[in-house]
């Protein structure tokens, strides 16, 4: 048994660290060098002096943090070398430019999944499977109960809540990136024909995904002096921040919606003050995570982000894995 | 038509804020669904009857043991969820590999009539395999409410106002009519659903049933400027409210439920029925002392709620009385529609005589309820302080020009509380919540000091915000000492203010004392755990009371 200190990637001060290497991975205060997963605000965090990401990732964080900040880019599957130890960037599915981060040192490999989910998206490179010794996995959706339905079921959900209401404005909220890119894609394979509408923070990120080459349709940037009748019928895809206060004072006669994989549960659903909720994620349901779990044939998994108390109780007892405990 | 309809419905019902949306979903599928369908419908929603057929616990036991599932596993899912029925249909998604789904076109009456009812009486192994094969070929959009009918817990945000709402404005008929109707027990069937959209109003069909309850508004401030010759003032009596009704000889005791309480209290049904006139009455069931002439309190009047067809002498150790505070009906003419202080004439009119006259005599069961004559608002606070020592829980004051119209209407009526008891306290533990608040802990306990210890002394649920909800769950979580199941023992820090109507001594508990309505009144964020009250406080609060 190794101490925690001995393995090569570890918590320090809460973030994962590799001290052979000394990066950080996703820090959330300002290091030396950190790599990056992907460019959600939780994962990146300013003020690194070096960062190391995907294109994408890179291209995504510039254009929300602002242009001066130094990152190194890697192809996906490029191997690098730090310190001896031979690091790359794999696909994880989660939005677009989002990685794994596989390390291999003295013939050890270790895998950080990232923000991960198996379900087709075609805004983003599906999932890799990666061979590992070590997982470091995400576990945000870890019980049974979340299991997630097609992606084409969730849209038509949408296109009919929608449609029901021609008198009315649907407003769909949801987060700025990826989510939102998403679900422009899917929805406009359905039978709803209106008119879209994006909150400038969603607007912008649209238009990166667009030169970037995801093929996703165009939107109707949304201007707080816009006439009531233009927007009846239409849908408006709104950041989940501006559901509270006073910014729906700009709308009347609405309808309101949460897509994420939380509104799966009622009372999470009833609680939420949205009028419905669609359970759509961008994150691994159970039998995703057990599925990757399974097929990197790792035989040592630590569990990062989320509540991972059962799904680490039911690894050990049914499949006989063993589960590192690192402490924060 | 089909379960599907229903499990739409359902599903619409339930995320819509919407009144008007609501009401509008629930006339369409009225008019597009079979008068029998409808009827369950409306029995369902309505949770006229929640009927268990089978128990939470079995349906995640049985889960767990045809899919191979750790009992643990399902109980840390319910933890989330906080509905078994929920939990369970969420945890057969995808598992129900059948594609014959022969059920897909079952009626709402076949499952209720039928399939349920005959599911229940089946033995064991019997209903484990029929339980298996029903989740195997129903669609699985109607698992939910399969599961949820099954554990009867089955619960959505439409009320009797609703779908009183809804049926008036399908067939264009006044809600009172239709909120007639709809009091009392309500058996699906073809007819009853003809009855209740019956465009033709027929008095006489609504004999058995009571008029809907005019209830009493909080008071508010506004009132207090109006001349306190406006109204009638009454002691608030902490028993069962009930209309008490004499129909064509027949007597029914209806509660403000709407339950037919008649084989609980045989003794006032009888002696109502020697009576000669025709009436409905509103007014309080309270077990009596009366020797003092006071009433007893609520805990005895609990003996008899429940237990039916009551021995002699359960009668004659707990005796009941009803108080009338109103008439709404006499020899068959309907007085609601006059004002308040011309009812409490005829109210007296009718019924003084059989309080005194010997060959009728019933006033060792019936009294007629005593008013309360304040000079001024001023005395009326004076009176409503007093209310404790006769044990009654306030005022009630009513306008005397009202009209007995239905539900909470305002303005007309109000209730005057006394003051709440209060002690502060210290959170000691803390439980997960269920239904709309599970995945947070919003089940409190709390303590109060015994020399150097905190001993528990009543557990709380209601009185903070959602936000204060949210934020104590947080501290909850990073302030745990241990976990047993669902429940935590907390590091004693935080002092909450609790309010409660009644304290008394209580062998049952470690305290000593029990208090009835425990609820959370105020966070005191300002105040540290060696300022929080100590049982000696609790007990002297007892004696200042009694």
């Amino acid at each position: 048994m190794r101490t925690k200190e001995e393995y090569l990637i570890r918590y320090k001060d809460g973030n994962l660290y590799c001290e052979l290497a000394d990066i950080w991975i996703d820090p959330s205060k300002p290091v030396k060098k950190a790599l990056i997963t992907h460019a959600h605000f939780d994962h990146f965090t300013f003020g690194c002096e070096e960062y190391i990401s995907t294109k994408e990732t890179a291209i995504l964080i510039k254009e929300r943090a602002g242009d001066n900040i130094k990152i190194k880019t890697f192809e996906y599957g490029e191997e690098f070398k730090i310190n001896g130890i031979k690091i790359s960037f794999h696909p994880s599915g989660h939005i677009l430019g989002s990685s794994q981060i596989r390390f291999i040192f003295a013939e050890e490999k270790w895998l950080i999944s990232g923000d991960f989910k198996l379900q087709k998206d075609e805004t983003c490179k599906q999932y890799e499977i990666v061979k590992t010794d070590y997982l470091i996995s995400e576990c945000t959706f870890g019980l049974p109960i979340f299991k997630w339905d097609e992606t084409n079921k969730i849209a038509n959900d949408i296109s009919k809540w929608i449609t029901n209401s021609p008198e009315k404005t649907s407003l769909l909220f949801c987060y700025s990136l990826g989510k939102a890119q998403r679900l422009l894609y899917e929805i406009s394979k359905t039978n709803f024909k209106g008119n879209i509408y994006s909150h400038g923070s969603i607007y912008k990120m649209n238009n990166c995904y667009k030169e970037l080459g995801i093929d996703i349709k165009d939107t109707i940037k949304i201007e707080s002096k816009k006439k009531i009748d233009e927007l009846k019928g239409s849908l408006v895809l709104l950041p989940p921040s501006l559901s509270k206060g006073s910014y729906l004072k700009n709308f009347k006669n609405i309808q309101t919606a949460f897509a994420s994989g939380w509104m799966s549960i009622r009372a999470l659903r009833k609680r939420s003050g949205y009028d419905k909720g669609f359970a759509i994620s961008d994150h691994a349901d159970w039998d995703g995570i057990l599925e990757v779990i399974k097929k990197s044939e790792a035989k040592n998994v630590f569990f990062h982000h989320g509540d991972s108390e059962a799904l680490s109780k039911y690894l050990v007892e049914k499949e006989s894995i063993n589960i590192l405990f690192f402490g924060k | 038509m089909s379960l599907n309809k229903f499990s739409e419905l359902f599903c619409d019902l339930d995320s819509m804020n919407s009144t008007n949306n609501k009401i509008e979903v629930l006339k369409s599928y009225f008019l597009s669904n079979e008068p029998i369908d409808n009827s369950w419908a409306i029995y369902l929603l309505t949770g006229k009857s929640n009927k268990r057929f089978i128990s939470g616990r079995y349906l995640k036991n049985l889960f767990a043991q045809i899919y191979k599932y750790p009992q643990w596993l399902i109980d840390t899912c319910y933890l989330k969820v906080g509905d078994s029925a929920e939990v369970i249909t969420l945890l057969l998604k995808n598992k129900t590999t059948s594609r014959h789904k022969e059920l897909s076109n079952i009626s709402l009456n076949e499952l209720l009539s039928k399939t349920i009812p005959e599911l229940s009486k089946l033995n064991e192994k019997e209903k484990n395999f029929k339980i298996k094969n029903m989740w195997e070929t129903l669609p699985e959009d109607n698992h939910l409410i399969f599961n949820k009918i099954l554990t009867g817990t089955f619960r959505v945000g439409v009320s009797i106002g609703l779908i009183t709402k809804s049926i008036s404005k399908l067939i264009n008929i006044d809600e009172e009519i239709i909120s007639h109707r709809l009091m009392g027990n309500f058996e699906p069937s073809i007819d009853s659903y003809k009855f209740l959209v019956n465009k033709n109003i027929n008095l006489q069909e609504l004999n058995s049933k009571p008029f809907p309850f005019l209830l009493a508004n909080t008071i508010e401030d506004k009132i207090f400027k109006h001349s306190i010759n406006d109204f009638q003032f009454e002691w608030k009596y902490d028993g069962i409210r009930m209309q008490l009704i004499k129909r064509s000889g027949n007597v029914s005791l209806w509660t403000r439920g709407q339950e037919l309480v008649n084989e609980s209290f045989p003794e006032l049904v009888e002696k109502m029925s020697h009576i000669k006139d025709d009436f409905v009455l509103d007014g309080e069931l309270l077990v009596w002392n009366f020797k003092e002439q006071i009433a007893c309190d609520f805990s005895l009047l609990q003996k008899r709620i429940n237990r039916k067809s009551p021995t002699r002498s359960i009668q004659i150790k707990y005796p009941i009385i009803f108080i009338a505070y109103d008439l709404l009906e006499i020899n068959g003419r309907d007085i609601r529609e006059i004002k308040l202080e011309n009812r409490r004439i005829e109210l007296e009119k009718y019924f003084s005589k059989c309080q005194n006259k010997t060959e009728n005599n019933i006033s060792d069961i019936f009294k007629i309820c005593d008013l309360i004559f304040p000079k001024d608002w001023p005395d009326a606070l004076t009176y409503k302080e007093k209310s404790r020592e006769n044990n009654t829980e306030g005022l009630i004051i009513k306008k005397k020009t009202s009209i007995y119209s239905s539900g909470r209407k305002k303005g007309i009526w109000w209730k005057y509380k006394v003051d709440p008891m209060q002690l502060d306290a210290v959170l000691i533990y803390a439980k997960g919540g269920s239904g709309r608040r599970a995945g947070l802990y919003t089940d409190y306990s709390f303590a109060l000091w015994k020399d150097q210890e905190l001993i528990k002394f009543a557990s709380a649920y209601s009185g903070l915000t959602n936000i204060e909800i949210k934020e104590l769950d947080k501290w909850i979580r990073k302030n745990t000492i241990e976990k047993f199941g669902p429940v935590r023992s907390l590091k004693p820090e935080m002092v909450f203010e609790i309010s409660f109507e009644k304290i008394q001594i209580s062998k049952r508990h470690k305290s000593g004392i029990a208090v009835r309505f425990p609820r959370i009144t105020k966070w005191r964020k300002d105040k540290k755990i060696n300022d929080a009250d100590s049982l000696d406080n609790a007990y002297e609060l007892m004696k200042k009371i009694s």
